[in-house]
């Protein structure tokens, strides 16, 4: 076992952590985050998406024990950094109906989150290029792209 | 009939629809550990068909952190096959033994093990030492049903006894025939593939039994659970959590019963996850299908006899012997005989999948009706608005006939209450653009180069429930401030049924939809709930959510006419409020009313409302729907693309149109992965499932596909609770139909799902 510290949505975690284990699984198992979802464990479905050091990434794919010292961002924090209230991008999944078992929708959320950052007025190609590597297996891409375009215009016009 | 609604309609937004966007709502695997919880691995079968010799754990035992194994030794033993129908196994998948001392596909368990971690549980089997001795294993349906076929599994022969259903003459039907066509279809395997992994945790206190796990079965879990440990249900407790989607997946399994028997052996919590290798390879999949098809028409286009020979494969431990959950009685033909035969075969159990029984034989008919409308050369919308079935018609193949013979051995008669087809047909029709794009059979609608485009289209209909799912009972009760408590058995699986529930709840309480608060998935706490499947939670459930909410309202307007003065038949509710028809003005609110001491009783009132109801089954609401497809294919490189999709669908009263709008557009993308990509590939040799992840076994993404244009024809059905029928698994029944005929009219071949870029390539090449 090997103690690590992990800073995730601002807070620190002390873990002990195996060198095989992924970030994931750590972040799920160990400090008790399921918000992100684990459904392929090889990075093939993108549930498990979060912000490392502000880039999504498939956590699966990384080793807890790398990252030590990054900047972790899950789901969990999304409500917090936005000032306790839901960011304009859940805000839009919940009215546009953008989910429904809700599995995938983590990762999406945190996908489109990238994306509005770097590029607030997306075309829909790019948005479906954001998700790309994401599945919904309820097959509710219609809704998930409208939900993050709206997202978009609501948050130009805020800004 | 219509009636003016508040709530019903609406896009509202999901129930839980907070929670999944937050990342706080929990599936099976989320759940937080308990206190000195252990964690399971299960060692699976490398052959297809074995005897296990020899087992020594041992080894395993004595691994520090091990606390329990269990094998086929431990002999736990399922004793009841049935559920008081002669269908529904407890589990579903039943096989007498948790465990077997024979294993019968590639997969199958051979031992279980708890442990401190996961590691420690994943090394602990490495320790296990089995000696297999290998017995001949069969796959091909066919093979299977030959008399000196090796038996698949220890109990009962490979073919079970047919299903038959014969109405008029079915020799008279074909010789009124000037043309009859024969055709035979089998199509591919599909895993049902929801991101999520099965899940579970099991723990005993005494006698007592807790189980939480992500159900759309929480009864028949429960009544599985006291069958193998030999308990009263009362010692039983199944919380269902919410599903990472199932589309059939999460019922009739068997891991929960290991982790189960773990937690009783090693005195400890135990949860265990699924790998995605496993829930692709050892939990269910689609049931294969070989049909047979003749049909007898005349010159004019009318069908005078259709027969049917449906082989259903079970797999290893399925047992579909009968029209399975329905199948698609399309057409009304005086003349007809349909058989149905389950065959289990060495490889993993097949199950239901979200569209059952429809997809696979909706496709051989529609296949079949449009070579027939081929050689009539007649368009075939019009073909289908000739033939479709109508309101009123029977239900010739309902498994519901099947069962009132085999229970009360009677013969009844199930009727359609309603059906939209033809506006279905229609609609679809025009908005395709069929009139100008259908250049004739086998005749591309346009050509562009190597590029040739085609235009297919299918009908189908699926059940909305059946009525021996069970009884529904549920609950309303007001609390204090107004607000209310629906309970309800009903899963949730991203259908979003407990918004829908709630959503009949609050119309007929004049409140809105966030005034109720829905508490599902306790078997403890729930009245008895169908099986969240054959989408029957709001045509079937619902009765049931309405009645016990009207049984609420009744109580509100006794207590509201003492409050106010009046009689309960003068008062209505609207927007949280009592008020005296007529004077408006005279009226309390609920949250006044509830809390507000009655002289009589010098205390607030307490209302519930239940109902408790079963379903009459002799009138059917089916729901009904015609898919169009435009695809193009490029000659050169094979590959086909979809253009343009268009799905309308006759569920009824549409209660949530963006829930709605959701599933359809969901069974859209599932079927059109059935009718492309998405193709189980077992070894020849050992019946291993060969792509049992993502990478292999290709899911559609956001950029593989158009979106599809959907459209209802709200057709209400007067049996249904506000006219509305089902909707959640027809969505899927004839997307493969219309993409396999557009393929047909594009380059002239009949390609059979999974229509991929080889056997396209294949029907390109030059005949010789």
């Amino acid at each position: 076992m090997n103690a690590i510290n992990l800073k995730i949505n601002k807070e620190h975690y002390d873990v002990l952590v195996k060198p095989h284990w992924s970030l994931a699984y750590v972040i799920r198992e160990k400090v008790g985050l399921t918000g992100t979802k684990t459904g392929c464990e090889m990075g093939t479905c993108g549930s498990c998406t979060l912000l490392l050091d502000g880039k999504p990434v498939f956590s699966c794919l990384r080793m807890a024990i790398d990252a030590q010292g990054c900047d972790i961002r899950t789901i969990e924090g999304v409500e917090e950094e936005n000032n306790g209230e839901l960011h304009p991008l859940q805000e839009a999944f919940v009215q546009d109906h953008g989910m429904q078992c809700g599995f995938c929708t983590p990762g999406m959320i945190i996908a489109a989150k990238h994306l509005l950052e770097h590029n607030p007025d997306p075309t829909e190609q790019e948005v479906r290029e954001a998700i790309g590597g994401h599945l919904c297996r309820c097959g509710t891409y219609i809704r998930i792209v409208r939900s993050i375009l709206n997202a978009a215009a609501v948050m130009r016009a805020g800004s | 009939m219509t009636t003016e609604t508040s709530v019903i309609g609406k896009s509202l937004p999901m129930l839980d629809a907070y929670e999944k966007v937050t990342g706080k709502l929990k599936y099976a695997g989320d759940m937080p550990a308990h206190h000195r919880m252990h964690y399971a691995k299960v060692l699976r079968s490398p052959y297809a068909h074995a005897r296990v010799v020899s087992i020594d754990t041992s080894a395993a035992e004595a691994l520090p952190g091990v606390s329990a194994v269990i094998t086929h030794q431990d002999d736990i033993t399922g004793k009841q096959k049935t559920c008081g129908t002669p269908w529904v196994d407890p589990s579903f998948n039943f096989r007498g033994p948790m465990i077997s001392e024979e294993v019968c596909f590639v997969g199958d368990e051979v031992a279980a093990v708890s442990a401190v971690d996961e590691d420690v549980a994943r090394e602990a089997l490495k320790l296990i030492e089995v000696e297999y001795e290998e017995l001949p294993a069969v796959f091909d349906l066919e093979e299977a049903m030959r008399a000196d076929a090796p038996q698949v599994r220890p109990w009962g022969p490979n073919t079970l006894p047919p299903s038959l259903f014969e109405w008029g003459d079915i020799e008279q039907g074909f010789a009124e025939a000037d043309m009859i066509l024969e055709n035979r279809v089998t199509m591919g395997n599909q895993q049902h593939a929801p991101l999520d992994r099965n899940a579970c945790i099991a723990s005993w206190e005494g006698d007592r039994l807790s189980v939480w796990t992500s159900t759309q079965a929480l009864f028949w879990m429960r009544d599985a659970l006291t069958d193998f440990f030999d308990l009263s249900p009362s010692k039983v407790r199944v919380y269902s959590t919410p599903t990472g989607g199932s589309f059939g997946l999460w019922w009739g399994n068997n891991f929960m019963f290991l982790a189960a028997a773990l937690a009783r052996k090693s005195k400890r919590p135990v949860r265990l996850v699924l790998t995605r290798d496993e829930v692709q390879t050892t939990v269910k999949r689609r049931e294969r299908p070989l049909i047979d098809v003749k049909i007898g028409l005349t010159k004019d286009g009318r069908m005078t006899a259709q027969s049917f020979r449906h082989i259903l494969d079970n797999g290893a431990y399925g047992n579909k012997f009968d029209p399975y959950q329905s199948v698609a009685d399309i057409y009304t033909t005086e003349h007809g005989r349909v058989e149905f035969i389950g065959v289990a075969t060495n490889l993993v159990t097949a199950g239901c999948m979200r569209g059952v029984g429809d997809l696979t034989l909706a496709y051989a008919i529609e296949q079949t009706v449009d070579m027939a409308a081929e050689k009539l050369d007649m368009d075939p919308v019009e073909f289908h608005l000739m033939n479709h079935w109508k309101t009123g018609d029977i239900c010739h193949t309902s498994q519901e006939v099947v069962f009132a013979k085999l229970l009360f051995n009677k013969n009844p008669q199930v009727e359609l209450t309603s059906s939209g087809l033809a506006e279905c047909i229609t609609r679809g029709a025009d908005a395709i653009d069929w009139s100008n794009k259908w250049k004739g059979w086998g005749k591309p609608s346009s050509v562009e180069g190597h590029k040739v485009r085609g235009i297919g289209m299918g009908i189908s209909t699926h059940i909305s429930g059946l009525a021996f799912f069970g009884f529904n009972g549920i609950t309303v009760k007001v609390n204090p401030d107004g607000t209310m408590a629906l309970t309800t058995g009903i899963g949730r699986m991203g259908q979003a049924g407990d918004t829908t529930q709630a959503m009949v709840c609050a119309e007929v309480m004049g409140v809105e939809l966030e005034d109720i608060n829905v508490i599902d998935g306790d078997s403890e706490v729930c009245g008895h709930t169908m099986v969240t499947f054959g989408s029957n939670g709001m045509h079937m459930v619902a009765r049931a959510t309405k009645a016990a909410a009207e049984h609420a309202r009744e109580q509100l307007l006794e207590y509201a006419a003492k409050h106010l003065e009046a009689n309960a038949a003068d008062l209505d509710i609207k927007d949280r409020r009592v008020f005296v028809k007529g004077s408006e003005e005279r009226g309390v609110t609920l949250k006044e009313l509830m809390s507000t001491p009655i002289y009589e009783y010098l205390a607030p009132p307490e209302v519930i409302g239940s109902a408790s109801k079963g379903v009459e089954f002799e009138k059917a609401g089916k729901m009904m729907m015609a898919d169009f497809a435009e695809v193009e294919i490029d000659t050169r490189t094979a590959q086909m693309k979809l253009l343009k999709f268009v799905a309308v669908h006759d569920s009824g009263t549409i209660v949530n149109p963006a829930v709605c709008e959701n599933q359809v557009a969901g069974g859209y993308y599932q079927s059109m992965g059935f009718s492309t990509t998405e193709h189980l590939v077992f070894d020849d040799e050992t019946g291993a499932i060969l792509n049992p992840n993502f990478m292999d076994y290709k899911l559609m993404g956001p950029l593989d596909m158009p979106d599809p244009e959907i459209m209802f024809e709200e057709v209400y059905d007067e049996h249904g609770p506000f006219g509305a029928k089902g909707i959640g698994e027809g969505v899927t029944c004839a997307v493969p139909i219309a993409i396999s005929n557009a393929v047909y009219n594009a380059i002239g071949a009949r390609i059979d799902p999974p229509i991929t870029p080889d056997k396209i390539l294949q029907a390109l090449k030059p005949k010789t």
